[in-house]
């Protein structure tokens, strides 16, 4: 039984979402170029951009897994947070890649590749950051959709209903306003999460205590749930991998990148990153915070997943309620509009560049750009929505964020600090990042092969992903013979 | 409270931390916004000036 007011929080839900479309439309109207849909005319400021970085990279699917790693792990849990914040606050102070990339005046991250590697290695890029990006992003309907039927107790049968009225919502203002919609609703999502999620969070200190929840975790998972080190499910190997993980995704993500490229010079951009930086540790401590209470109020469940929203359910006051399903509505909405917007950018602008043998006009541009964000719409309710996905998703989700993420970091930096760097490395790095995550995922389903995965284990598998394609951009750079097209002056 | 201080204080910050940061760019946000606006539409005014000049 949830305790959902249909008259108090269904009003408060449908004011937001009001607002929302209406301030997302109505943006529109300074749309006049690519440069203004894809990256808002490079004017974003930094509050504006903490407040998008923010919104975006929090999404319903985030605080369904991180809750989940709060009620499995303790508090241990929410180690790879600080791990994201760590490289966060480094890149932003230093600029490390930022400042090159961003100096650069590039729409896209492949867009880069194309000066030192050539215009193959950027068609490649982008169709490597697309497939990942949004093989990744396809589980988010669901996952969303899952939360918020059991928090307002709605029948399961209308969740893809529900979730389909609301992509479409979502695609109406990215498709007329591209990042300047994105922008100002992404301002206006962040409020709304914030105020959900804070007075959530005091709201469970209050009611299930401090005290309460430590010693849940110490009678569940001993010190092992409040140290990464020493949790039999995590150890060094699950903290090295979540480091490189997530200073991978800080430096080449594309939604968070985007900011950067959007920012309206390279010092807002890296202030965006500083002072963005402990969000991410909110990001996982908070609804971590969430999962620990639901261990200790309802117990040790089968589904995981589920615990959290099935407590919140329940411990949520009308009222409070509405807050707390209109907060994560805002959160998965921004999340949705800035990775169809961020996807579509690299679709249009470097998947489709051999394509563009001369100049189109704006006019002609923003259609495109406008079609695939619709295109990406379709897939993510076919593909999201639609069909069932089957087999475990947190290994979904690291194989496809792995494939990515490994080999774009690895071009992104040899792309702006090693001048030897060339096409060969940059093709091996994509090569080698995308076999092995892939094998791994093969010889965990075959059951010849099942015992020797789980012996490896995915945290090893992903380091070596990582360090391997490092190796494969350094040895595939030497090997290739020295030419002109290589002694290219670096970025940096 | 004392034994697990290092994750007490992590989310205490975080409340605290996050709490300021909202009103904070709440405040700065709106006026981010406008700004950016703002100089769009001087933007395009020169370009349609220029269009018809042109």
């Amino acid at each position: 039984m949830t305790k959902f007011n249909w008259l108090l929080d269904g009003s408060i839900v449908g004011v937001y979402l009001l607002a929302t479309m209406v301030a997302g439309l109505m943006v529109r109207r300074y749309v006049g170029k690519v440069e203004h849909f894809l990256v808002a005319g490079r004017e974003m400021d930094v509050y504006l951009g903490i407040a998008s970085l923010a919104a975006t990279e929090f999404g319903i699917v985030t605080c369904m897994y991180t809750a989940q790693n709060g009620y499995e792990k303790g508090f241990a849990g929410s180690t790879p947070g600080i791990l994201m914040a760590v490289p966060m606050l480094v890149v932003g102070l230093t600029g490390f890649v930022i400042k090159p990339l961003r100096d650069a005046s590039v729409m896209t991250i492949p867009e880069l590749f194309e000066k030192n590697f050539g215009p193959r290695i950027r068609w490649a890029a982008g169709v490597v950051i697309v497939l990942g990006g949004l093989l990744n992003m396809g589980v988010f309907l669901r996952t969303g959709g899952q939360f918020l039927v059991l928090v307002s107790g709605l029948d399961v049968k209308y969740l893809e209903i529900m979730m389909t009225a609301l992509l479409i919502g979502v695609a109406a203002y990215t498709i007329l306003g591209g990042m300047l919609s994105v922008l100002v609703t992404d301002y206006m999502q962040f409020i709304v999460m914030s105020a959900g999620l804070i007075v959530v969070t005091i709201l469970i200190l209050i009611s299930v205590g401090w005290a309460n929840m430590v010693t849940t975790v110490e009678t569940h998972y001993g010190a092992g749930g409040f140290n990464p080190f020493i949790n039999p499910t995590m150890g060094w190997q699950y903290v090295l991998f979540n480091l490189m993980l997530n200073t991978a995704a800080v430096l080449t993500w594309q939604t968070t990148i985007a900011r950067v490229l959007a920012a309206k010079d390279t010092n807002t951009g890296r202030k965006v990153y500083t002072r963005t930086s402990f969000f991410f540790v909110c990001r996982f401590l908070i609804p971590g915070v969430w999962g620990i209470a639901a261990l200790t109020t309802l117990g040790p469940m089968a589904n995981t997943l589920e615990a959290m929203p099935r407590y919140l359910s329940n411990a949520v006051p009308p009222g409070l309620m509405g807050l707390l399903i209109a907060a994560m509505l805002a959160a998965d909405m921004s999340t949705d509009s800035s990775y169809m917007l961020t996807w579509g950018s690299v679709i249009y602008n470097d998947i489709m560049a051999p394509f563009r043998k001369t100049v189109w006009s704006e006019k002609k541009g923003l259609f495109w750009n406008r079609s695939i964000i619709a295109f990406i719409g379709v897939f993510l309710l076919l593909y999201g929505l639609w069909y069932p996905l089957k087999g475990d998703l947190w290994t979904y989700l690291g194989v496809t964020g792995t494939i990515y993420l490994a080999s774009m970091s690895v071009l992104l930096i040899a792309c702006c600090y090693w001048r030897r760097a060339n096409s060969w490395g940059a093709g091996a790095a994509i090569l080698i990042s995308a076999v092995i995550p892939v094998t791994y995922l093969v010889i965990e389903q075959l059951p010849s092969t099942a015992g020797l995965a789980k012996s490896i284990g995915p945290y090893y598998s992903g380091i070596a992903t990582y360090v391997l394609s490092g190796i494969a951009m350094i040895v595939g750079s030497l090997l290739k013979p020295n030419s002109s097209g290589d002694l290219r002056e670096g970025l940096a | 409270m004392a034994k697990h201080w290092f994750w007490w204080f992590m989310t205490m910050a975080c409340v605290v931390w996050y709490s300021t940061i909202t009103i904070y760019v709440t405040i700065k946000g709106g006026a981010d916004i406008k700004h950016m606006l703002a100089r769009l539409d001087v933007i395009r005014e020169r370009e349609v000036s220029e269009e018809k000049e042109g």
